[in-house]
């Protein structure tokens, strides 16, 4: 399992149970809008990288040797 | 558009089905991206927007702090662009600093809508209306300079000049897959706000259906001004702004001042 995938299975499981908190235990409202500005966004990532396609072996030398013509 | 345009076009929906393609798609990170805050702007993006909705349909706090999310938000277009290392991007950074000096001063329309109502607090501004009728018809040229802004955040809009098409997607062009999706559900939730303050503050307290039928209206507005006007250059779409900026202020204020 590559970096990107632990980090982003990292950050899902961190968010879901921050916001899971947040549902269920009903803390004072300064505690909800915190956890909602920044664990809906990192959720949302997580979520992405997770679902995200991943280049198979073959198709992953074709990626990396594209040859990087510079701006 | 495409139906206003009457040309075959995609579903009305695209947007959505854009944002879910974007989701599964394999994503890739450019060579010249400066990590980790390529990534981290577009987490930006969301947090500001979902800060928005706190202050707006959530708890009807201060409009400053809005203008604030707006402000931020010109913010991120510069430094998406500038972020990815692309040239396209960076075009549009420096167009994102251009228009912000446009739109904050069309955002002054706060000042015309403390001077009417006194407060800067939504639910302050809800009971005025309540009290007063809208202020859609007591400071309509305020309203008009809000719909500006409305427009200027609309793809396709003459005055969307950091998301032109001369600049591939602007600030987006090399935020793709995952991200790319990302960032469109950040718009879509700035889209939803911005319609939510003007019915709000300019129309005042709705139902669930009124303010669903009112964005649906104000979507197809800005929808037709978009299908039959070009985009605007820079320069141009800069200029048109501050004078509708300027006619909106100088004009609110004499119409205060006479009536």
């Amino acid at each position: 399992m590559n970096k990107i995938k632990l980090a982003s299975y990292l950050m899902f499981t961190i968010s879901i149970i921050g916001l899971g908190y947040a549902l269920i235990f009903n803390p004072a409202n300064w505690i909800v809008y915190g956890i909602s500005i920044t664990l809906i966004p990192l959720f949302l990532l997580s979520l992405g990288l997770i679902n995200m396609a991943q280049a198979t072996k073959e198709e992953e030398d074709e990626r990396t040797r594209e040859p990087f013509i510079g701006y | 558009m495409a139906r206003i345009q009457m040309r075959p076009g995609p579903p009305v929906i695209q947007h959505l089905l854009h944002t879910l393609k974007f989701y599964i798609k394999e994503s890739s990170f450019p060579k010249t991206a400066a990590m980790p805050f390529y990534v981290a702007i577009a987490s930006t993006l969301s947090a500001i927007w979902i800060i928005a909705v706190i202050m707006g349909p959530v708890t009807y706090g201060s409009l400053l702090l809005i203008f604030g999310v707006y402000a931020m938000h010109k913010i991120v277009e510069h430094n998406a662009g500038s972020s990815s290392g692309s040239p396209y991007g960076k075009l549009s950074c420096v167009r994102a600093v251009f228009s912000a000096a446009a739109e904050v001063p069309l955002f002054a329309v706060l000042i015309i809508i403390y001077l009417q109502t006194g407060s800067m607090i939504l639910s302050n501004i809800v009971s005025y209306q309540a009290a007063n009728g809208p202020l859609l018809f007591t400071i309509p040229l305020a309203a008009v300079m809000f719909f500006v802004l409305i427009l200027s955040k609309a793809p396709y809009s003459p005055f969307a000049i950091t998301k032109g098409k001369d600049i591939v997607s602007g600030y987006e062009t090399e935020h793709f897959g995952v991200l790319r999706g990302y960032l469109m559900i950040s718009e879509s939730i700035a889209w939803y706000m911005l319609l939510w303050v003007f019915l709000t503050v300019f129309i005042g307290p709705l139902s669930l259906l009124g303010y669903l039928v009112g964005m649906v209206i104000m979507t197809i507005i800005v929808a037709f001004i978009n299908a039959v006007t070009p985009i605007l250059n820079p320069n141009h779409s800069v200029m048109m702004q501050v004078t509708f900026a300027f006619i909106g202020i100088v004009g609110s204020i004499l119409l205060m001042i006479v009536f």
